[in-house]
């Protein structure tokens, strides 16, 4: 049945108002009445990535506003912890995947709807599957995915081809406060030009965790980072097994108990060690509110769309500021230009990756390095990492010539960055 | 602000017993939220009875927001059913199959699937009704919230409420298209747990007896290496300031450093204490440095706090708030003029000994003060009242209120705004002009003329932005949009819990919402 005949008389009446005249600031280019109807209900088709906190409101959200060929991936089940906001799961639901109870209760309640579920990883898919959608909405909780899938987008942009760029909308929220965003690859400041804004992790250095732990937390960091491989070797540490985390709360509440130290509980213990982020339903609804009116701004050019950031804070009265974040041109997935280097010329190269791995704004779990001519390090495969691994040792400055390029990849992103090093 | 709280408040109160196993499922089941209001905040809410007059989409929305952190009750009041046009534009109604049905009693069946903790009762009287007959019933409450109501109706309830201030706050929400406005109107709000990212002064510019003896007892000279680098910065800096104010011949002498060049020197004599250049903890020691002469004072807006009549004649009657502000009021005024110290050391450079026992320095002093402050209650207060108290001291905050609407009949209010904010003031009349406009001629169309004839009785010079407000909402006056909605009922629910649990601060004044431009802005 096409979706079309589900629609009953006024289902849209509060959206069409919008969608039948323009307002002072619509673009003169918007299509009032039947035309942008029928491209957002029949045509437009939008990928939701991520079935959480964010998600289910997105998905809710994108629904009653009137798309109606919706698709969603999510890897994760649903556990207790998410019912106090994912209000598309109930209790009886714990244990399956998101994605798919989402897109079921979507569209038992929502008639003529199609939500398409992935339970699954986002780098399953390839470039054809993210090339048919006109749309992409981000509610993610993981730095990694949305810098994968921004550097996605951003490569799959062909000048000659207007429609292979995607918009790609985020959001993101930590308690009482969030942020949504609008990308245009190439075109605007993307996610990867921001890494620096981000919050840098708590890390305790080793020698405080291993000699002098002051707090709660270093205690714990303790049992994990140091006890648990000593005692259980190569057994994987799961952190959503309350019993591995009740052996690590005992550790961490012994070695405290002998230093003094007071404060270690159960669920301090969970929380550094699962690096829990508070959140509840209110402020998602905020944010994945923001994000899916982006989404309708830009599918029917009723009004025009953020450019291209807004952040809120609820904790002290409602505080926002909306502004433009700048493209950076060095930027490694859409900037193109390389990025200058300073290191002394006694850096070796092992030295340099640990740089990579630590700069804010670059920020590469396992750097591989080559020369226009040469290969310097690389993580993989076994035969080349073994090949290469000698030039750990070496000084950068023996391997590349002042102002030399070096390309720098990574296993977990799809880009490649240029380094123009000069030495000091 | 600070936001996560430590994890111990968070759950150990919920349960005593869950500090050293897993949490029941109820703890699991909050345990993000928990992490933000621990469980006197989930009490609160646990306790909370709201209201929500009209069952819109914006209601609902922000209804959704409040049943899944658990409130204890809602009632929706709404007499009117389900139209089409509700069926497509309200998640909380079972599409065409609720259309003709009470669309309070659908969606309360509907928001009660997302929490079995919750009660929530639908009332399928008129507002109108509840005035003219039982307006009492409505002060049985702890919120009221009311999205688009006619604006007569609206005086009325506002009115009422108003008239007596143990009767619950009042969120009116007003919105139109892409265009919205919500209001908080209360009398007073005292905001004990604000979460102020303020940290407490350490009052390393007065050290207490125990820290001064402490920071005297140890010869850095004479020190081994090892322990030389591991000295809490607090300790190094309490010396160097006492040995900088003992050289009394210097012009200084008694002072702490004054002068930019004295700052400079200072710095420079805490530099060269180190014996090896890696000395972390004498860098600390150098970047905390102006804690040694930035003076620890009550801060000014404690300080205003002070000023309260109320505070003079406190009577078995007075609100706790005001008997614990009279006690902390009398402390500061006797040495060392500051608020109570704080027991929490935020972590420094230093082995576990030093720290743990400047920790206890601190805990014990702490305890010390708060002994004093009990001493000056003129009533009686609960003793983890008074323990939160003191630990809060520093982030105090008591918002005085208005009633709804005050600022459209206030002209230097309403002027002073337009200077700085004229896009949120465009916007706000806009939505005042329309609600108006619309109590008079009910079948009337609002036009831009109208609406803008309707404006200048309330300020008859225009600003900046008033046509892109005027013109969205006359472009689809009282549309109640998903996205907006939803917008709404997040941002509302936010200050629902912050009004309820008493903790973070919410907005004094009317929040504006422009989702053309997306963004916020509080008049």
């Amino acid at each position: 049945m096409p979706a079309t005949t589900q629609d009953w008389d006024e289902r849209y009446y509060h959206v069409d108002q919008i969608l039948e005249k323009p307002g002072p600031r619509t673009d003169p280019g918007f299509l009032a009445g039947d035309e942008v109807k029928e491209f957002l209900r029949e045509k437009c088709k939008i990928l939701v990535i991520g079935a959480g906190g964010l998600g289910c409101e997105i998905l809710a959200n994108l629904a009653l506003t009137g798309f109606k060929d919706i698709h969603v991936i999510d890897m994760d089940t649903i556990d207790i912890s998410n019912l106090n906001r994912q209000f598309l799961f109930r209790p009886k639901d714990v244990g399956n995947p998101k994605a798919i109870v989402a897109a079921e209760f979507i569209m038992n309640r929502v008639p003529g709807v199609t939500v398409t579920p992935y339970y699954g990883k986002i780098q399953d898919k390839d470039d054809d599957y993210y090339m048919q959608f006109n749309l992409v909405i981000c509610g993610l909780d993981s730095v990694e995915a949305r810098r994968w899938i921004n550097a996605t987008l951003v490569n799959m942009v062909d000048p000659e081809n207007p429609e292979s760029l995607k918009p790609l909308i985020d959001g993101g929220t930590e308690g009482f406060k969030g942020q949504a965003r609008v990308i245009l690859p190439t075109v605007s400041s993307c996610y990867e030009c921001s890494l620096d804004m981000l919050n840098k992790p708590t890390a305790f250095p080793i020698c405080t965790i291993a000699n002098t732990p002051r707090l709660p937390e270093h205690c714990i960091e303790w049992a994990s980072v140091l006890e648990w491989p000593r005692v259980h070797g190569d057994k994987k540490m799961d952190t959503d097994d309350p019993e591995h985390i009740s052996w690590l709360y005992n550790q961490a509440a012994a070695r405290a108990k002998d230093f003094k130290i007071e404060g270690v509980t159960w669920s301090l213990t969970q929380g550094v060690v699962k690096n829990i982020i508070p959140a509840i339903a209110s402020t998602n609804a905020i944010i994945a509110a923001s994000c899916c009116n982006e989404a309708f701004k830009i599918a029917t050019s009723s009004a025009a769309y953020l450019n291209n950031y807004f952040m809120l804070i609820g904790t002290d009265g409602v505080y926002s500021y909306t502004f433009e974040h700048e493209k950076r041109d060095d930027c490694p997935v859409c900037g193109g230009e390389a990025l200058d280097m300073s290191i002394s010329s006694e850096t070796t190269v092992e030295q340099l990756i640990e740089l990579l791995i630590e700069k804010q704004d670059i920020q590469i779990k396992k750097p591989s390095l080559s020369t226009p001519t040469a290969q310097i390090y690389f993580q993989a495969p076994p035969q080349l990492e073994a090949a290469t691994r000698p030039n750990l040792t070496k000084k950068v400055s023996e391997l590349v010539p002042a102002d030399g390029e070096i390309t720098v990849t990574s296993t977990s992103l799809p880009f490649s960055l240029s380094l123009r090093i000069s030495y000091t | 602000m600070k936001e996560s709280q430590d994890i111990e408040t968070a759950t150990t109160a919920l349960s005593p017993t869950n500090a050293t196993g897993p949490p029941d499922n109820k703890a699991r089941r909050y345990d993000r939220q928990l992490r933000l209001w621990a469980a006197s905040g989930q009490n609160a809410l646990e306790s909370s009875r709201v209201l929500v007059i009209n069952g819109t989409a914006t209601s609902t929305s922000t209804l959704k927001n409040l049943v899944l952190p658990g409130i204890g009750h809602f009632t929706i009041l709404d007499p009117s059913k389900v139209t089409p046009a509700d069926a497509g534009n309200n998640f909380f109604l079972n599409g065409p199959h609720s259309i003709g049905k009470s669309r309070a009693e659908e969606e309360v069946r509907l928001l009660l699937e997302l929490n079995d903790g919750v009660e929530g009762m639908a009332d399928t009287r008129s507002l109108e009704e509840v005035l003219d007959t039982d307006p009492e019933w409505i002060s049985g409450f702890t919120v009221v919230v009311a999205h688009n109501l006619d604006s007569k109706l609206l005086d009325r309830l506002a009115t009422f409420l108003w008239s007596d201030d143990s009767h619950p706050c009042l969120f009116v929400i007003r919105s139109s298209g892409f265009l919205a406005e919500f209001y908080i109107q209360y009398h007073e709000h005292a905001i004990i747990e604000s979460h102020s990212e303020t940290a407490p002064s350490l009052r390393i510019d007065k050290a207490f007896p125990g820290l001064l003896e402490y920071a005297k007892s140890l010869d850095f000279k004479t020190m081994d290496p090892t322990e030389h680098s591991h000295i809490p910065y607090v300790v190094i800096l309490v010396k160097a300031l006492e040995d900088w104010k003992a050289e009394a011949s210097l012009p200084h002498g008694g002072l702490p450093p004054q002068t930019y060049p004295e700052k400079q020197e200072f710095k420079k004599s805490i530099v060269a204490m180190k014996i090896k250049p890696d000395e972390e903890n004498f860098d600390e020691a150098e970047a905390q440095a102006y804690k040694c002469w930035t003076s620890t004072t009550v801060p000014s807006e404690v300080a205003e706090l002070f000023q309260d009549t109320r505070l003079t004649n406190i009577t078995p009657k007075t609100p706790r708030f005001f008997v614990l502000l009279a006690a902390l009021k009398e402390f500061t005024q006797q040495e060392p003029y500051a608020l109570p110290l704080s027991s929490t050391l935020p972590d420094m450079k230093s082995n576990t000994e030093n720290y743990v026992h400047l920790q206890k320095l601190y805990k014990t002093k702490a305890e010390e003060e708060k002994g004093v402050i009990k001493k000056l209650l003129a009533a009686p207060v609960p003793s983890d009242l008074v323990d939160s108290f003191v630990k809060n001291a520093h982030g105090l905050k008591l918002l005085k209120g208005k009633l709804w609407d005050a600022l459209n009949g206030d002209k230097e209010a309403l002027a002073n705004s337009v200077g700085t904010l004229p896009k949120q003031v465009s916007a706000h009349l806009a939505l005042s002009a329309l609600a108006t406009f619309h109590s008079d001629n009910p079948t009337a169309t609002p036009t831009v003329d109208a609406l803008t004839a309707e404006a200048k009785k309330i300020l008859p010079e225009l600003l900046e932005g008033w046509d892109d407000a005027v013109g969205e909402v006359v472009r689809a006056p009282f549309a109640d949009l998903p996205n907006t909605a939803a917008f709404l009922g997040g941002l509302v629910a936010q200050e629902v819990i912050k009004m309820i649990t008493k903790q973070y601060v919410p907005i004094n004044g009317y929040c504006v919402a422009d989702l053309v431009d997306s963004w916020t802005g509080v008049i």
